[in-house]
Order: C-alpha cells, then structure tokens, then sequence
C-alpha cells in the first residue's frame, strides 16, 4: 500500500489551523478582525477586503437548548428574516388556494399542508445561502474561520474550535458584530427543558403541531401568524401590549386581523410552567391577570419570544474594557461605531440603541470599513429606516408612530391623515378588510412634512419601500398629493389619503 | 502489479470487496435504473437497501450519515463511486487513487445536481472500472469544496495522480458526458 501511495498533497489552501503570531517586524496578523459572520458582519468584512484590507471573519453558532445550529450567514439568513418570509409565503399560498376557487379555479377536494416538505424546501435554501457566503468571502479573500471568537486585549483576539482547539489573532482593528439570540424565560419551570424558540422553529423537520407563541414582538406575531396560516392551531400568549415599540393603532388592527384569520389570543396572561405530559404532549399552567386566575392547556409545541439577549458574555469584553448597557447587556457605541476602547468597533444588533434589522446593520458595517480604510468620514443614519411586519396582514411603516409624534411635536401640531380602504383582490374572493388600513402623520401647517407613514395591507413591505424614499427625500403632504397613484393599487390610496382625524369623518374609501 | 489484480479481480468474481488497494476502497454493485426512474431519486436509503440483493454477498456499506449514491443501475456492472467522509479520506481515496477520479461536488439544494448526478454514473459505469468517482456534498465538505474553487454547482473535476486534469461546470449530456469521462481514461 505505501508503495503504491504516491504522497501528493495539496498545499493550495490548508484549513489547519495554525498558530498565527505577531511578526518580528510588530505588525499585526491583520487590518481588521470582525467577530460575527452574519449581516453585519459580513457586510463590513467583505467591504473591507474591497479596499484592501488584510481581514479575518470569524462565525461560531453556539446550538441551541435543543441542539439546533446552523451555518455562515448570521441570524436573518439562518434562523430570521430569509426563513420567516418563505413560511410566511407558504402561510399566504394557502390563503390564496382559498381565494383562488372564488375566482374559477377548481380545486378538488380539501387542501392540507405537509411540514417537512416545506422546511426542507425551506432549509435548503438556506443552505444554498450559506455556501454562497463562502464562495464570497473567497472570492473577495477574507479569511474565514469557524472559531468562537473573544478578545484577549484591544489588538488580540482568541478564536476557540468546536473541538477546543485554539488560535490567536491580532489584529489593528476589531469589529464586534455577534447580534442576539433568543431569551428562554428560565424563571418558569419546564420552560427551557420542554420549549423552543425561533432558533429552532425554522430547523424542525416535523410540524410543530398544535402550539403556544408567548410573547407579542414582531418575532411572536408573525411566527404565529404563519403556524396559524398553514393549518395549526396557534394560540399567542401576550403579557400587555403588543407590538412594543410599533404604533399601536395599527398593531391592534394586526391583532385584529389575526384573530378574524384563525389565531387564539390570551390576552393579560402570563405563563407559570410547562410540564410534559405522558402522552408527550406539554401542558402549560398560566395566570390570566385581569380574573387572577390559573389556566390550564396543553399544547404539542411551546414558542417563547420573549425578547432577545446580546451575544457578550463570552467575547471577554469587561477584561478589555469595552463598555456595555447594563439593562440590556448591548455594547454602548457611539454615532461612528466605536466603543469605550479606541480600536474596537460594535454595530448591529450588539450596539446599544441600534435598529434590530439587516439593512441596517449592512450599511453600517460597509460604512465603518470605508471609514477605518480611511475611504470617507460617513457616519450611518439611523433615522428613517423603513420596516416592515410580515403578520397574515402584513403591516409596513416609516418614520414615526402617531403616539412619537405626538410625544415630540404636540398632538396640536400635527394633523393624521387616514383611510380605510379594500384591496381589489379581496372583493372577488369576499374576503373581509376591516384592517386594511393607511396613516399618514404629518405636520400640521406650514408645510405639512410627513412625520410617519402607516400601512396595512398586502405587499405592506413592497408598498412601503418606494415611500420611504419619498420620507427620506423630505416628503411633504404636498408632494404625496401631486403625486398620480398608479391605479388599481392598494398604494396608491397613499397619495388619495385626505381625511384628517381632527375631522371625525368616515375614513372609508368609496369607489374609485 | 497491483492495478493488474485489481482488474482482474473485477472481472472475475460477481462482487468484492478489495482492501488492498485503498485502505477504504469500496465496490458496490449498481444496477442500471431505466431513465424514468432516474428522475425520481430518493435521498433517502430505503429504496437503495431494497433494491439491493444482498443475502449472498459480502457487501460492505459507506457510514449511513451521507447520502448514499444516487442512482441505482441494475444490470451488473462493477463500479467504484464513493462519497467522500472527510478531507483524510479524501487525500486516501481520491489524491492517492490509482485510478483517476472524477469528482462530483454537489448540494442537496441544487436541482441541476439531481440530473447529472445519474448520468455521470452511468458514463463512469461505461468505463468498467477504470475510473472511479468521488462524491462530495459541498454543505458537508464546505472547506474542501473552496479549496478546489467550487463556487457554483455542480462542478465535476477530473484528477489523476492528484492533479486537476479537467473540469466543468453545470450539467452536460451524455454524450459530452462520455467524452470528458474517456479524455480524463484515454492519456
């Protein structure tokens, strides 16, 4: 056999590991260090390669209570937005299928939803998404390495494997950008033994059956609101409002919406413990607050979002002195990014104050590569980020909420546009759009400059994106005015908005 | 020498299993499927495991966490096509292999895959053992596939004696598929 073996190897590109030092000369292994492979992290890696830096990434996914991990890619791709949205697509389909035997299709027999054929379609994609993060991360040369980062001093940083081993880095500069993971409330007995999270619902290769949401973020809601459109019995549990954070008036009409479309709510209830019964299934005790008393179900699934924990514990960040929020535990970061110690950076979901969304922390990330290669003094703006809420009833919003407006200007100086209009395609298919909604908060006089703009409807997140241009350039009620709709559209009941609150008339749309 | 015996073997006896010349070299016998079923592969084993007459040969199995082969010809031909474990045996079965190899780097997400996945078999098939072929599932072989400049899939590399000969991109047909298979055989 060894005689046989011609030894040939490939030197090309070794993976071992090695034991990167300083050099003699004292410079370092590396421009730029980003911890965190995900949106922000990538983003800001890749820009910086671009302009030439040295840079290193590196992406550790630490598995979850139940054993769930994933690849490159960070949150969105793996376990958030990318995953979300497909199932949420998947949840629409099947009102369409609804819809679409109004409209002449014959569809014989019931329709049923299979899980696994969709996660695996699901999570397939994501795997196509983790390996063309790769091939980019070798297409623009940034070094890449599967080690669970933590810092040893501001200009070293250790990289540890799955398997213990460990590698040391140093680098001019380092970028903190390791986001969030989900909250287990451990207080509640059987809560991390016998429930999951969103870490984990995108990954399930069977249906999570009959289940239990606790929580009412954007993360809760719109889970359910796919489980509910797919076919199972979905209860969300809330504790006070819902939507923190969002407009209220238009979060209710989210809610709303939701409860007409199939899913319980336990509203002003609050968990007390799960067990798992014989039979398998888990029963979860709760305190309906508004009586004071104990209920009681069972459920074959548990979903807490109740919130999501910085990933900081283990970067060693006290050691170097980079300072952290204590309520939240995020990285207190200045207008430029930086922390408490000069060469080290934090941004995306890890920075204090930051919006938790992808775009943001992409543009961030790219602008503090241009601004550590010394390329521009451009700082990210935060204001007047667009979002959007992938509920069943899909609600989008720029700028800020009637409530802000109020909060900041006077709710007598500003004026609120609204209307409630229907959708075209849900008269045919005699579909119900009490919350099909539109706000428009604008400054009252002068010239009326749009504070916030509301919307639920279809496509919210496709309706909204082209005004929030129109925000960011300043719009005025002025301009939504003259500007012609695009008819028939459910968008173009923007620019047809003309009926103030401060009026008391219906706001209902009649006729074109 | 050894090449010698390893061929000869090959056709002397219905099916063996041959640990002299790799400490892992595996021969498994493969049915030629008809083209309709080749279209509907299952990623799963079940249908490989009936498919198979295993009462009276000693057969040997790759470890069940990857994929097994994805096409199951039925007439009885001896081939050499394995799924590649790890980058050790890689190095073993693929950089070290007496016979050339061609190398299928494929993912369990890519369509494309699915279609020339049976008929790169059924054009090493041809070639009665003197060519072998490696699977490598990108998602589980991640670092392996960059190192050889996979970006999209599938791409199939032709190597001997551990040099990259040829490779390609995407799915060919049959007959192109024959060619390439015959260049990488013929020098």
């Amino acid at each position: 056999m060894a005689a046989l073996c011609r030894v040939r190897h490939r030197w090309k590109r070794t993976n071992c590991i090695q034991l990167l030092t300083r050099n003699l000369t004292g410079t370092f292994d590396y421009d730029l260090v980003v911890i965190g492979g995900g949106s922000g992290g990538l983003a800001c890696s890749k820009e910086a390669a671009q302009l030439g830096q040295k840079v290193a990434v590196l992406d550790y996914v630490e598995p979850s209570v139940k054993g769930t991990k994933w690849g490159i890619g960070g949150t969105c791709v793996n376990v958030g937005c990318i995953p979300k949205k497909l199932m949420h697509q998947a949840a629409l389909l099947g009102t369409a299928l609804k819809d679409a035997q109004k409209y002449g299709w014959q569809i014989p027999g019931p329709i049923s939803h299979d899980w696994s054929t969709m996660a695996e379609a699901v999570q397939n994609h994501v795997r196509s998404l983790n390996w063309g993060h790769r091939v980019q991360l070798q297409d623009k040369e940034v070094k890449y390495l599967n080690v669970k980062g933590s810092l040893l001093d501001e200009h070293t940083v250790k990289g540890s494997t799955r398997t213990g081993k460990e590698i040391m880095l140093t680098a001019k500069n380092i970028v903190i950008a390791t986001g969030g993971r989900p909250k287990y409330p451990t207080h509640i007995p059987g809560a991390v033994e016998h429930g999951i999270t969103s870490d984990d619902i995108f990954w399930l290769k069977e249906s999570p059956g009959k289940t239990l949401v606790v929580g009412a973020s954007y993360v809760a809601l719109e889970c359910a609101g796919f489980l509910t459109g797919i076919g199972l019995e979905t209860t969300v549990m809330v504790r006070s409002i819902p939507l923190r954070g969002f407009d209220q008036q238009m979060a209710g009409l989210v809610t709303d919406y939701m409860e007409a479309y199939g899913t319980k709510f336990s509203w002003r209830s609050v968990p007390k413990s799960v067990d798992k019964l014989s039979s398998g299934v888990l029963q979860v005790t709760w305190t309906d607050e508004q009586t004071g008393k104990d209920q009681r179900d069972t459920f074959d699934s548990v979903l807490w979002a109740v919130g999501r924990a910085p990933e900081t514990k283990t970067l060693g960040l006290e050691k170097v002195g980079v300072k952290l929020n204590k309520e939240s535990g995020k990285i207190l970061v200045a207008a430029d990014e930086s922390t408490s110690v000069p060469n080290i950076y934090a941004f995306g979901d890890i920075g204090e104050g930051r919006p938790e969304l992808t775009p943001t922390a992409i543009k961030a990330g790219k602008l503090l590569a241009r601004r550590l290669a010394g390329q521009t003094n451009e700082l990210m703006n935060y204001d007047n980020v667009a979002t959007t809420v992938f509920t069943p009833l899909e609600y989008g919003c720029v700028g800020l909420s009637e409530e802000e407006a109020e909060s900041r200007h006077g709710k007598d100086s500003i004026e609120v546009y609204h209307a409630f209009y229907k959708p075209l395609e849900f008269t045919v298919a005699e579909r119900d759009a009490s919350q099909c909604y539109i706000k428009v908060v604008c400054k009252r006089g002068g010239d009326q400059r749009i504070l916030g703009l509301h919307f639920t409807g279809p496509n919210a997140g496709e309706v909204t994106q082209g005004f929030a241009m129109g925000f960011q350039c300043g719009a005025t009620l002025t301009h939504l005015k003259e500007t012609v709709g695009i008819h028939p559209t459910c968008a173009e009941e923007l620019t047809k908005v003309n009926v103030s609150k401060r009026s008391g008339l219906d706001a209902t749309v009649t006729g074109c | 020498m050894k090449l010698h015996l390893f061929i000869s073997l090959l056709f002397s006896s219905p099916i063996y299993v041959s640990f002299q010349m790799a400490h892992r070299l595996l021969v498994r016998r493969i049915w030629t499927l008809s083209v309709k079923d080749l279209r509907c592969l299952p990623a799963s084993t079940s249908s490989f495991s009936t498919s198979l007459r295993s009462s009276t040969t000693p057969l040997s199995f790759l470890s069940p966490k990857h994929t097994l082969p994805r096409s199951l010809p039925h007439t009885s031909r001896r081939e050499v096509s394995f799924n590649v474990q790890d980058h050790e045996d890689f190095t073993e079965r693929v950089i070290n292999s007496e016979l050339p190899v061609l190398i299928d780097f494929h993912a369990q997400w890519c369509g494309p895959c699915k279609i020339l996945g049976p008929r790169l078999e059924k054009a090493v098939a041809k070639q009665k053992g003197k060519v072998a072929m490696a699977k490598v599932d990108i998602d589980d072989h991640t670092d392996l596939a960059i190192e050889y400049g996979v970006s999209a899939v599938p791409t199939v590399i032709a190597m001997r004696g551990g040099d990259v000969i040829d490779q390609f991109v995407g799915i060919k047909d049959d007959e192109a598929l024959d060619s390439f298979v015959s260049k990488l055989v013929g020098q």
